[in-house]
C-alpha cells in the first residue's frame, strides 16, 4: 500500500516535523491514587498525515490509555503529546478536526439512531447530514429505532457514524471492527479506504493482526507500557522465519533440518522458504515420497507479535 | 449545550418513570401542602415546604440519578469525544430539569398566591428560588460522584434529600428567634428562611444576613461538585 505525503497544512505553531500530526514524546501515564500502576512508560511514538497507523499490543499492554491520551480524554503523568502541533486536551481548537471512536458505545437508550447522530455530530464541531451518515453505514432502515432496540453490531456502526462524521481530518477507531460481522467489517472497511482517499489520517488499535496486515502503512506493537516494535510490515517481519509443515514419511531421511510438533507434524522454520520448498519436493519427488498435508507458511505479524509475548523482548 | 438539551427534554419525555419522579411526584407534593394546609406558619411554609421539596426531587433526586446513568452507560464520556466544554455539557443535562422545576414551582405558587394571597417580595422569593436551584444542582453533581448507577442514586440521595427538608420544615414551623444561626447555617436552613421572608414580609428583615447564608450553601455546593463529580466509572 502507498503511502502518500502530504505538504502540511500550517497548524498551531509547534508542529515539529513536516506531515507529523501526532507527536508523542516520552509519554507516561499512571494509574492509582499515588500513581503505582504504570501503565505507558517512557512511549515516542509519530503519525503522519494521511497514514494509517496501527497500534497494537497484548491486553493491558496500554493501548486504549495511550490512545486516550492522544484523543486528549487523559492527560499524561509526564511526557508531551501534540497533536496538529496543539495540546489535544484544547477540545475547541482540535475536536472539530477529529473524530473518535471509543472501545465502547456510550449512548442514550431513549434516543434514535438519527437523534442519537444529530446530536454527536451537533457537539463535534463539524457540519454534516444525519441521513448521509445513516446511509454509509448502512443503518438507514434503523434510523427511528431506539439505541436500545439495536443489536451490538448496530450500535457499533452507529459509534463509527459519529466518528466519520463530517470527514474528519484525523480518526481514531479504537477496535472498531469488535462485534461486527463480516459483512459490516467490509463495509466499515470500505467507507475507511473512501476515508483515505479523501486524505484521513486513521490512528488503529485491533485485535484482528490480519486487519493490521491489510491496511496499516505502520504498525507499533505495545507490551507492557512501552512501544517494543514498530515499523511497516516487511520491517516487522524481517528475519522471523517461514516455515513448511508436513507429515514425514516412515523412515525417511529428511533434507532439512525438522522439528516434530505435538500433532505430529514435521515444521521446518527458513528464511529463505522458496528455496527450501524446492529442495524438499524435489527431495520428495526424487525418492517417491509423499509430504502429506503440506502448509508452506510465510512469517507474519502474528509470529512477531508471540514472539514478543513470550520473550519479553523490550 | 443547547442540542444536548433538547436531547435530554427528550428522553424525559420518553422515559415514563423518569417523567413520573422528575415532573408528576414534585406536583402531587405541592398539590398535597396546599390542600392540607393546617395554618401552621402560613403561606410561606407552605411555599418554604413545597420549593424545597419540589426542587429536591425534580433537581437534586433526577439529576442525580441522570448524571449517574449517563456516566455508567458512557454517554458522558462520548459527549466529551466532542468538541464542547465540560460546563457546556453539564449544563446542557440539567438545564431541562432546572427548567421544568421553575415551571412546576411557578404553576405551584400562583395557585398558592391565589388561595393565600401573593407573596410581599417577589423579587427576593425568585432570588431564593434561583438560589435554592443551584444549590440542589451543586449537590445533584456532587452527590453523581459517589454515585455508581441510577439505581444506586435511591440510597446515595437519601441523606440530603430528608435532611434539607427537615431542617426547611424546622425553620419555618418553630422560627428563627432562637438558634438563628444555627438554623441558618445549616443546609437549606438560610435558603428556608430567604423563602419565608420573601412570601410575608413583615417587619424589616436584614437581607444580607438572609442571602449570606444561602450564598454560601451554593459556593459549597459548587466547590464538592467540582471535587466529586466524576466523568467516567473508572476515573
Amino acid at each position: 500500500m502507498t503511502r502518500t505525503q502530504q505538504n502540511t497544512v500550517p497548524d498551531a505553531a509547534g508542529a515539529a516535523t513536516a506531515g507529523t500530526i501526532v507527536e508523542v514524546t516520552d509519554l507516561a501515564y499512571n494509574y492509582g491514587a499515588h500513581g503505582e500502576f504504570a501503565a505507558v512508560k517512557g512511549l515516542n511514538l509519530q503519525v503522519r498525515r494521511g497514514e494509517l497507523y496501527a497500534l497494537l499490543g497484548t491486553n493491558g499492554a496500554g493501548k486504549t490509555t495511550t490512545l486516550e491520551t492522544i484523543e486528549g480524554h487523559r492527560s499524561p503523568t509526564s511526557g508531551t503529546v501534540t497533536v496538529f502541533g496543539a495540546t489535544p486536551t484544547d477540545r475547541r481548537s482540535i475536536r472539530p478536526r477529529i473524530g473518535i471512536m471509543l472501545q465502547e458505545t456510550g449512548y442514550a437508550a431513549d434516543l434514535t439512531a438519527i437523534e442519537t447522530l444529530q446530536l454527536v455530530g451537533a457537539i463535534s464541531g463539524r457540519n454534516d447530514d444525519a441521513e448521509r451518515v445513516l446511509a454509509k453505514i448502512n443503518l438507514s432502515d434503523k434510523r427511528d429505532t431506539r439505541v436500545s432496540q439495536l443489536s451490538g453490531g448496530q450500535r457499533r456502526r452507529l459509534d463509527f457514524g459519529s466518528a466519520i462524521w463530517g470527514t474528519p481530518e484525523l480518526l481514531f477507531l479504537d477496535e472498531p471492527t469488535t462485534g461486527l460481522d463480516p459483512m459490516a467489517r467490509d463495509s466499515l472497511w470500505d467507507v475507511v479506504a473512501q476515508l483515505r482517499q479523501a486524505g484521513t489520517t486513521i490512528i488503529l488499535t485491533t485485535h484482528y493482526l490480519e486487519e493490521a496486515e491489510k491496511y496499516a502503512d505502520r504498525i507499533g506493537l505495545m507490551h507492557n507500557g512501552i512501544l517494543a516494535r514498530e515499523g511497516t510490515l516487511d520491517e516487522l517481519v524481517d528475519g522471523h522465519p517461514s516455515r513448511i509443515s508436513f507429515v514425514a514419511p516412515a523412515n525417511a531421511a529428511l533434507p532439512l533440518p525438522a522439528e516434530v510438533n505435538a500433532t505430529g507434524r514435521s515444521v521446518v522454520e527458513t528464511t529463505q522458504l522458496q528455496q527450501d520448498l524446492t529442495a524438499l519436493l524435489l527431495w520428495a519427488q526424487a525418492g517417491g515420497h509423499t509430504l502429506e498435508h503440506l502448509t508452506a507458511t510465510s512469517s507474519s505479524l502474528d509470529d512477531v507479535f508471540r514472539t514478543l509475548t513470550h520473550t519479553d523482548t523490550l | 449545550m443547547i442540542p444536548i438539551a433538547l436531547a435530554e427534554l427528550r428522553m424525559l419525555v420518553r422515559n415514563r418513570l423518569v417523567l413520573f419522579c422528575a415532573v408528576l411526584i414534585p406536583l402531587a407534593f405541592g398539590a398535597f401542602l396546599i390542600l392540607n394546609d393546617t395554618g401552621t406558619g402560613g403561606a410561606g411554609a407552605i411555599a418554604t415546604l413545597q420549593i424545597t421539596i419540589m426542587i429536591a426531587m425534580g433537581v437534586y433526586v433526577s439529576g442525580t440519578t441522570t448524571l449517574a446513568a449517563r456516566r455508567q452507560t458512557l454517554m458522558l464520556k462520548r459527549m466529551r469525544s466532542g468538541a464542547i466544554s465540560d460546563g457546556a455539557i453539564l449544563t446542557g443535562l440539567v438545564v431541562p430539569l432546572v427548567v421544568v422545576s421553575v415551571i412546576q414551582i411557578a404553576l405551584v405558587l400562583s395557585i398558592l398566591s391565589f388561595t393565600a394571597g401573593a407573596p410581599a417580595n417577589a423579587v427576593l422569593l425568585i432570588i431564593a428560588v434561583l438560589l435554592t436551584e443551584v444549590m440542589f444542582v451543586g449537590f445533584a453533581l456532587a452527590t453523581a460522584g459517589v454515585t455508581n448507577s441510577p439505581e444506586h442514586a435511591q440510597v446515595t440521595t437519601l441523606p440530603l434529600f430528608f435532611a434539607t427538608i427537615a431542617i426547611a420544615f424546622w425553620v419555618m414551623t418553630t422560627g428563627t428567634a432562637e438558634l438563628t444561626w444555627v438554623k441558618r447555617l445549616l443546609p437549606g436552613g438560610g435558603i428556608a428562611e430567604l423563602i419565608g421572608a420573601a412570601w410575608n414580609g413583615g417587619a424589616s428583615v436584614d437581607l444580607l444576613a438572609l442571602l449570606l447564608p444561602s450564598v454560601v450553601w451554593v459556593i459549597a455546593a459548587m466547590y464538592f461538585a467540582r471535587t466529586m463529580f466524576k466523568w467516567e466509572p473508572r476515573a
